[in-house]
């Protein structure tokens, strides 16, 4: 008890240290916002929506032909707000893939002024602004660490069988690289694949693969992009160590009725959207559905003939405006995937996620939002034989209530003030078995808990060359009865053991996340960036496995597993060429890592009421250099990006307690992505990967075991698979492109020179000669072919 | 769970015609280790304690004998202590222990001026009800252990399998953590095609205590399913002093059956 009380206010203390030097900094920095203010200004706002659909375009800019320097982007929900001094202005509106548009305005008194802009149909031409005004978009201005693409980035992109995929695309950027053939998740910037926060429409999605990570679960047909924070996360989004990936949903269109689909090898999907009450508002429904198993019918092998195989998802949006101020959206994800073979063995799991929205205007220069969102994520193995039934399973639920104010001073100062509170709970393990059984049916305590955040964020231009973002964002944990609470000794044993009742706290940790990023532009053309950020995680996943079994634990922050802390630095330089044509950027980053976890040797992370007792707590770091060149338009467009890049853990009682790699460490990695409009109706596309091998960890030594072969190893991932590559090419044949119907054929090879690239090693017994022992590699894809057709109208 | 395979299988599935298989040689460390496996029995002694030297990956399993060492074993509980003779290059055996469930042994081996040592407590002995045979595979029949498992004690076991008197290489653990109390009805791993119609199945059913289960369950882990293994690892030995191996007091019940 006394422990526990001097802990906590040791915390409260650092805290409150913590708090105080962030405060300081704010309130050095606020005479720029007073100073600002002196001027009287008038302020402009509205929506920016493309003209044919009524989608809004978040991230498209605003700027002013007399006013050179001044400029604001549309925030996710396509509102914009500039405050300038009276006068008459050209207001220039631009956002990459659409025509831009100028219209003439004279501002005498606060103006709402809603803008339509036109998409550019065919390829991607070069965007011509007069004046100055091009400096106030682009990579030049946006914070370090973070880029952006939208559907129609990756529609030519090839990828595995043909379905694209916003989430396979991200994995083709700098910093981020995929875990593998036929594995889930991703890693940025030396991260684990659970320090990637990933949304949809604000929900939290746990587990963003299908079929074991062939597919993403998001539906490229009801995405309308994606933001990708590898750095410099603004203050409202936290929860996560490694990454943010904000993926918004197509609104649906306002206008008219359409439907779009495709038909692929494996799967189908279909969309409609459509405007409601007389164009107040809109829907968009879309479906997908895989179809393997009608495949796995036909073969040979029985095994897989009784194989049951699919995935289905349903995205459902629909936003209704009540009045100028006033917006509502209804948002909804729902999937679920069926893995089951011939004898009932199986898993199924999926999530389901729910967002109500409410976008208010208080005034021209005040924006509000108000999200309820529910998201829940559950998976369940079955196991079934003539005597044994069990069904095992694992589940998270989120309850989550976010407040967020953007309040623009003027056009030089825009502050961002937030809360949210989330209620976690989990249920880490329950199993049901029949009477005959082996074993035990097992329900292990849920636990709960609430993670609650505050922060505050301020967006200044501090001159026409420098702008900062800083911001505190200060997030708590509280651990929550009801339920047993243990410690534990270094061996693991169970040292205490109390009861909370519910809603009793068991533990609470407050973090300070300060975040800071300023950018300076050298000139038109070149800008250097820098950022801190500290992120805090309070979910963590367990999984030891190498298999991408979706049969994972998620476990929140308790009295023994404390919250994983990330600091990071980031710098980069940033170039334009041939007006914004071509993009350069090259970032250094190092990243430290506290309680990061792993696992004891031969740890049961099934079942286990004291999983926490089999947990190894340690450090990390993490630190690259990434590089990165993309053409925007033209025939030929494209990226190439390298990044080189150490990852590295250092847990105790693992290798001596040195730094090791972690598993996902990969020295080079380097991605070329390239698209070639041969012709009116042809897209060609191809895509090139290479990576050093991932750390593994081989035997040095076999020895018997009741004459069976048993394997020593010596120190963690001391050695490394063979490098992983790749080439796909991809080709789109537009067959019609008229303005009533649309439609394409879209074909694709994965792995077009057929590259052994590892899935599983395995060590084993010859099976042509029981005194030796052989190593099996075997590979997933080589060569794979699709074929998809895609229409809309 | 061994889902290694399934994950295989589904993987298979989705794309039936690419996935492929090959025999890869990738360089391998090799530093040679202690490896000392020790085991007293509530059967009929003597109890043998094996020193062998751990082989390289890529050679054949031949594990070098170690011979010269002093091995002393211990009945804590009776009083015991037996010298062990070397039998044969590598092969220590007892004279005077008697294994007896509830007792504590001690094993000590001393070798170039390095001593190892180990405790392991033999548990009260679980019986073995019958074997059985599953049929449901048809190349693949599989043994099946039947025991009422005892709700008032942690128990760790070890099946170890005979074909016609012979020694099958092919070891498996079972803990009743999930399922203390439970009557088992465990169907066995073997290679597909072990069993044929009219073979003598024996299967052991040894008890152990958890320091030699513990060994005994990662080493099947590594046997059997180092592909699943995010981190694979030496298991752990619950000898003391830098060595590879296990030390087990054990109790045996067998039972036999025939393929029909």
């Amino acid at each position: 008890m006394y422990r526990g009380y001097h802990c906590q206010k040791r915390t409260m203390k650092t805290w409150i240290m913590n708090y105080s030097v962030s405060l300081a900094a704010i309130i050095m920095l606020l005479p720029g916002v007073a100073v600002a203010q002196q001027k009287k200004h008038l302020t402009i706002s509205g929506m920016i929506r493309d003209m044919a659909n009524g989608e809004t375009l978040p991230g498209a800019t605003v700027s002013f032909r007399e006013l050179p320097g001044v400029g604001v982007s549309a925030n996710a929900y396509g509102f914009y707000s500039v405050s300038i001094p009276e006068g008459s202005y050209t207001l220039i509106a631009t956002y990459i893939g659409y025509r831009t548009d100028t219209l003439h305005i004279d501002l005498k008194g606060n103006l709402q002024q809603d803008i339509r802009l036109e998409a550019n149909s065919g390829q991607l031409k070069e965007v011509k602004i007069s004046g100055s005004s091009s400096k106030s978009r682009n990579i030049l201005t946006a914070p370090p660490g973070v880029q952006k693409l939208t559907i129609n980035d990756v529609k030519n992109v090839p990828v595995l069988l043909g379905e694209k995929d916003i989430l396979k695309t991200i994995q083709l950027l700098p910093g981020i690289v995929a875990a593998g053939d036929g594995k889930a998740g991703f890693f940025v910037r030396g991260g684990d694949a659970d320090q990637n926060l990933i949304l949809l429409d604000e929900a939290t999605v746990y587990n963003a693969s299908h079929l074991l990570g062939f597919f993403s679960v998001f539906n490229s047909d009801a995405i309308k992009d994606i933001q990708i924070y590898k750095a410099g996360m603004p203050a409202d989004y936290g929860g996560r160590i490694s990454s943010v990936e904000d993926i918004h949903m197509n609104d649906g269109n306002n206008q008219k009725f359409g439907m779009t689909g495709g038909i692929g090898l494996i799967a189908s999907r279909l969309t409609a959207e459509g405007p409601l009450f007389d164009h107040k508002g809109s829907f968009i429904v879309s479906a997908r559905r895989t179809y393997v198993d009608a495949f796995t019918g036909l073969a040979s092998d029985t095994t897989i003939k009784k194989t049951k195989l699919y995935f289905y998802d349903f995205n459902l949006k629909g936003n209704y405006q009540l009045d100028k101020t006033d917006r509502v959206f209804l948002s909804g994800y729902f999937g679920k995937d069926y893995l089951q073979l011939k004898q009932g063995n199986g898993i199924d799991y999926g999530n389901s996620t729910g967002t109500l929205r409410w976008n208010h205007i208080f005034n021209s220069s005040l924006f509000s939002n108000t999200s309820l969102i529910y998201n829940n994520y559950d998976y369940n193995t079955h196991f079934q034989s003539s005597t044994n039934n069990i069904t095992v399973g694992s589940a998270i639920t989120d309850y989550h209530l976010k407040q967020d104010f953007s309040y623009y001073l003027n056009s030089a100062n825009k502050l961002d003030i937030g809360l949210e509170s989330i209620y976690h709970v989990t249920q880490p393990g329950a199993g049901t078995t029949s009477a005959t059984s082996n074993y035990n049916s097992i329900v292990l305590q849920k636990k709960y808990s609430l993670e609650s955040a505050a922060y505050i964020s301020h967006e200044w231009t501090a001159t026409d060359k420098l702008k900062l973002t800083y911001g505190l964002r200060v997030s708590d944990l509280a651990v929550l009865g009801p339920g047993n609470y243990y410690t534990y000794d270094p061996a693991g044993n169970i040292a205490s053991n109390t009861y909370y009742s519910g809603g009793k706290v068991v533990k609470n940790y407050i973090n300070p996340e300060p975040r800071i990023s300023a950018n300076y532009q050298l000139n038109d053309s070149s800008s250097v960036k820098l950022s801190y950020d500290r992120n805090v995680q309070n979910i963590h996943l367990l999984n030891n496995s190498t298999a991408s079994s979706p049969t994972n634990v998620y476990l929140p922050s308790t009295n023994v597993v404390k919250p994983e802390i990330a600091d990071q630095v980031s710098v980069g330089y940033y170039r334009t060429f041939h007006q914004n044509g071509i993009e350069f950027s090259t970032e250094l980053y190092y990243k430290k890592l506290q309680n990061q976890i792993d696992y004891k040797d031969g740890a049961n992370l099934v079942g286990n009421e004291n999983v926490e007792a089999d947990l190894l707590f340690g450090t990390g770091r993490a630190y690259g250099w990434e590089t990165y060149i993309k053409k925007k338009y033209g025939k030929f467009t494209g990226w190439l990006s390298y990044t080189l890049s150490k990852s590295e853990r250092k847990i105790p009682g693992i290798n001596d307690s040195h730094y090791y790699p972690a598993s996902q460490d990969q020295t080079n990695h380097l991605n070329i992505v390239g698209m070639y409009q041969a012709s009116k109706k042809w897209v060609l596309s191809a895509d090139f990967v290479y990576s050093t091998g991932t750390p593994v960890t081989y035997p040095d030594g076999k020895f018997a075991v009741d004459g069976s072969p048993v394997y020593g190893y010596g120190s963690r991932n001391s050695q490394r698979l063979s490098p992983y590559n790749r080439l796909d090419l991809g080709a789109t044949l537009y067959v019609k492109k008229t303005h009533r119907i649309e439609s394409s054929w879209n074909f694709s090879i994965y792995n077009v020179y057929g590259q052994s690239n590892p899935y599983t090693i395995i060590f084993q017994t010859d099976p042509n000669n029981m005194n030796r022992t052989q190593v099996q590699q075997t590979t997933l894809f080589k060569m794979v072919p699709s074929v998809t057709y895609n229409f809309k109208f | 769970m061994k889902n290694n395979h399934f994950f295989i299988l589904i993987a298979l599935a989705l794309v039936m015609v690419t996935a492929c298989t090959k025999t890869i040689t990738p360089p391998l460390n090799y530093s040679p280790q202690l490896v000392i496996e020790g085991v007293v029995s509530d059967t009929a002694g003597p109890y043998h304690v094996s020193l062998s030297k751990t082989a390289n990956f890529y050679s054949d399993n031949v594990y070098p004998t170690v011979s010269g060492a002093t091995v002393v074993i211990t009945d804590a509980t009776a009083n015991v202590t037996d010298v062990l003779s070397e039998a044969a290059s590598g092969d220590y055996v007892t004279h005077a222990i008697i294994g007896t469930p509830g007792h504590t042994y001690q094993l000590k081996v001393m070798l170039a001026g390095q001593t190892y040592t180990a405790t392991s407590t033999m548990p009260k002995p679980v019986a073995l009800d019958s074997v059985t045979v599953d049929y449901s595979v048809s190349n693949n029949f599989r043994p099946v252990a039947n025991y009422q498992d005892p709700a008032d004690q942690k128990n760790y076991y070890k099946y170890s399998i005979q074909r016609n008197g012979k020694h099958v290489n092919h070891f498996q653990t079972f803990d009743d953590r999930l399922s203390n109390g439970r009557y088992i009805r465990d169907k066995l791993d073997c290679d597909t095609g072990t069993f044929h119609h009219g073979d003598l199945v024996k299967v052991d059913l040894v008890g152990l205590d958890f320091g030699a289960f513990n060994f005994l369950h990662e080493a099947e882990a590594v046997a059997y399913d180092n592909a699943n293994l995010s981190t694979p690892a030496t298991p752990t030995s619950n000898i003391t002093g830098g060595c590879i191996g296990y030390f087990a007091a054990q109790t045996v019940s067998s039972k036999i059956t025939r393929v029909r």
